[in-house]
């Protein structure tokens, strides 16, 4: 069978055309599916639905009767295999066996390939004959019904293809065929599931286009949401599935293995919001053999436009918190909207104190680059590195959505948020689980809809990080075996059954069935051998 | 309630017939410590149940101390500051009833057998992280914060509670 190359007009009928873009269909033809259209198929749309069964039926077919299949290939002559409802129908009668045992498709929402599960011989030998077994109502029921399950299956399968199409359009700049798809789109919407699986996240990536599309990239954020609003967020996400709490006890973990036998620690947080981190690190460093050091902890967060001094509270609980548990500790709070604002003599850091540097999901916001300056993450590491820390800790989403081509980072978008969609359904706390998803939903909204300074959400896969930091002067460590412990201790308590940790050259990550989500890793500077001559040499010189 | 006769009868085996020519019969309310002895080696349930029994069992089931063996039972003695910590955090029966509980059941732990250091670790961090949010409303007059985390501040160890099949 030819397949048409996409962008010549399908409606051709000779082999190749000379037009480069592919034109609306005319009128006459409106019933005929524009997307098989593509790929140079003629079906009616009506017709779909018996052009599906009848595929099922030929693929039973040919599977069920190797002996006709080998026939078929060596003698038979086709129809145009374009108009694919007759060629079916030419196939089918080659075929001796009617089969007719209803199967169902089934979308695998990770990969979104169909695998066909054929209900009726789960247990029983793969022969035709268990077929006249059944009685003919219930045949037809369950083929009914199955007609149902494989048309909203169908359904799911054309919103990804329409999706992923839609953002080919936007690559290509063609925003009259994209407003079009999302016309369509949204009407498919009202024949999907929305309230789980496909259609839910379908619904987030149909309006982050639409938007993107009809009001321009980066004017006005679509997740402007005020301080105050993404706190909340943030919490209820928190609540909700494991992921920050994972990242909360390994960095914890890494961090209190690396201040060992220190009594001056000075934690720096790169995103405070609830300090929800850090009780349990305060506990476990009351609970320390050799007794609680003095622990000052600076956090760094987003100013509060009403006049609140929100780091001040928090600072002020978590300083109740200690004191209750007699650990000597104080707290500073930097405000700052950017990361990259901030300078080192902001954060106050002793020479004597062990440093400690934490943090979850904020550096990939610095990989947006202007051409006019220089790309902030290396100013920020840079300065990180100027501090000493005995510990660096990252935790970063497991993603790669911060590649050039705009439909690359759609796609992995898409499977990325669809995993993540998955495993918050286990989860069966509300309201944390809708509000999560509205965190999810403007995490989406960034990547898909921003563009430049706006698009904050940069995520970058745990490879790239690794090279970076090397770049950068930072030596890996290994989180350890008490980390890996943990971290699959705190997941058992979580009553879904898909998460899994996995341990990677040192790093810890989580995923939703084995497709890792968030990574946690620590680092420490690598010493610089020149500077470390100087220090030698001058302290030669004094003593 | 088994133990409790068992021990009775091993404790109080010469007691009893001994008091059996003085007094008429012999009333474990009467020797509060040997009832203390005893309530302290049951497990969470039976301490439950003896709660209900009458109002002395019930004040005593309420002394945080019987519960400090429940959560940690089978470990070795654990330094002293510990129990500051956790009776600073809210004491032992919040933090066997909200934490300790769950994470054993979760974890498949069959009544009585030890669980380890790393495990009880864990609960203690869970503890802590509710026992802050609950500590919310330091500050009393922006009415909305305090809703929030008044919201929030049974949530954190939501997640350890069995979804209801509804």
């Amino acid at each position: 069978m030819e397949l048409y190359d996409s962008a010549t007009s399908a409606w051709s009928s000779s082999g190749s055309s000379s037009s480069s873009s592919s034109k609306p269909p005319p009128q006459h033809q409106q019933d005929i599916d524009g997307l098989l259209a593509e790929a140079g198929y003629k079906i009616r749309s009506s017709d779909l639905r018996q052009v599906a069964q009848r595929l099922e039926r030929l693929e039973i077919a040919m599977v069920n009767s190797p002996a006709d299949f080998s026939q078929l290939a060596s003698d038979a002559i086709y129809y145009n295999p374009s108009d694919l409802a007759s060629w079916v129908d030419s196939l089918l009668s080659e075929f001796t066996q009617p089969a007719t045992c209803p199967s169902e498709f089934i979308m695998d929402p990770v990969t979104n390939q169909t695998v066909v599960n054929n209900v009726w011989t789960t247990d029983e030998p793969h022969t035709p004959q268990v077929h006249q077994n059944i009685s003919y109502e219930q045949q037809s029921l369950n083929h009914q019904l199955t007609v149902v399950t494989a048309m909203e299956e169908n359904s799911g399968i054309r919103l990804v293809h329409m999706l992923m199409t839609c953002a080919e359009c936007v690559q290509r700049g063609d925003l009259s065929l994209a407003s079009s798809l999302i016309d369509d789109m949204q009407m498919l919407l009202t024949r999907v599931n929305t309230v789980c699986g496909i259609g839910k996240v379908a619904g987030h990536f149909i309006d982050a286009l639409s938007h993107r599309i009809f009001q321009g990239i980066g004017v006005g954020s679509i997740n402007g949401g005020s301080v105050y609003e993404n706190e909340i967020l943030y919490h209820h996400f928190y609540e909700a599935c494991p992921y920050l709490k994972f990242a909360h006890f390994t960095a914890n973990q890494a961090i209190l293995e690396a201040l060992e036998g220190h009594d001056c620690v000075h934690v720096v947080d790169f995103n405070l919001m609830h300090g929800l981190q850090w009780p349990a690190l305060i506990q476990a460093l009351a609970l320390r053999p050799s007794g609680p050091p003095l622990l000052r902890l600076t956090g760094i967060g987003q100013p509060s436009p009403d006049g609140r001094d929100s780091l001040r509270e928090i600072g002020l609980r978590l300083a109740e918190l200690a004191r209750s548990v007699n650990v000597r500790f104080t707290f500073r709070g930097v405000a700052a909207s950017r990361l990259e604002d901030i300078k080192p003599w902001m954060l106050q850091v002793n020479p004597e104190e062990a440093v400690a540097v934490n943090s979850i999901m904020q550096l990939h916001r610095l990989l947006g680059s202007d051409s006019t300056r220089n790309c902030p993450i290396e100013t920020v590491l840079s300065w990180i590195r100027s501090l000493n820390p005995k510990i660096m800790t990252v935790v970063e989403q497991e993603a790669n959505h911060n590649q050039p081509g705009y439909l690359d980072r759609f796609t992995e978008a898409l499977y990325y948020y669809s995993t993540l969609f998955d495993s918050l359904e286990a989860c069966t706390v509300q309201p944390e689980k809708a509000l999560a998803e509205i965190y999810i939903q403007r995490e989406i909204a960034n990547v898909v809809s921003c563009e430049g300074s706006a698009r904050v959400e940069r995520h970058e896969p745990l490879a790239k990080w690794r090279t970076r930091l090397s770049g950068a002067g930072f030596r890996a460590l290994h989180l350890g075996s008490n980390a890996f412990k943990q971290a699959s201790m705190l997941l058992t308590l979580f009553s879904a059954e898909g998460y899994s940790v996995e341990e990677n050259e040192g790093c810890l990550s989580l995923g939703w069935h084995s497709r890792p989500l968030i990574a946690a890793s620590a680092w420490q500077v690598m010493p610089d051998p020149a500077a470390e001559f100087l220090a030698w040499d001058n302290h030669q010189s004094f003593s | 309630m088994q133990h409790h006769h068992r021990n009775r009868h091993r404790q109080g085996q010469e007691t009893v017939e001994e008091n059996k020519e003085k007094r008429p019969k012999f009333f474990i309310n009467d020797h509060v410590d040997i009832l203390v002895e005893i309530l302290k080696r049951l497990d969470g349930r039976s301490l439950g149940v003896a709660a209900c029994v009458c109002r002395l069992w019930c004040t005593i089931t309420r002394n945080d101390s019987l519960w400090e063996d429940l959560c940690f039972c089978h470990l070795s003695p654990p330094p002293s500051r510990v129990r500051s910590i956790v009776v600073a955090l809210g004491g032992y029966k919040r933090l066997y009833m909200a934490c300790v509980r769950p994470v054993r059941s979760r974890l498949g732990k069959v009544r009585g057998a030890s669980w380890t250091r790393d495990e009880a670790q864990l609960s203690l961090s869970l503890f802590c992280v509710d026992c802050y949010e609950r500590l919310g409303g330091v500050e009393g007059s922006n009415s909305s914060t305090g809703r929030l985390v008044g919201e929030s501040s049974a949530s954190s160890l939501m997640f350890l509670c069995k979804p209801v099949n509804v």
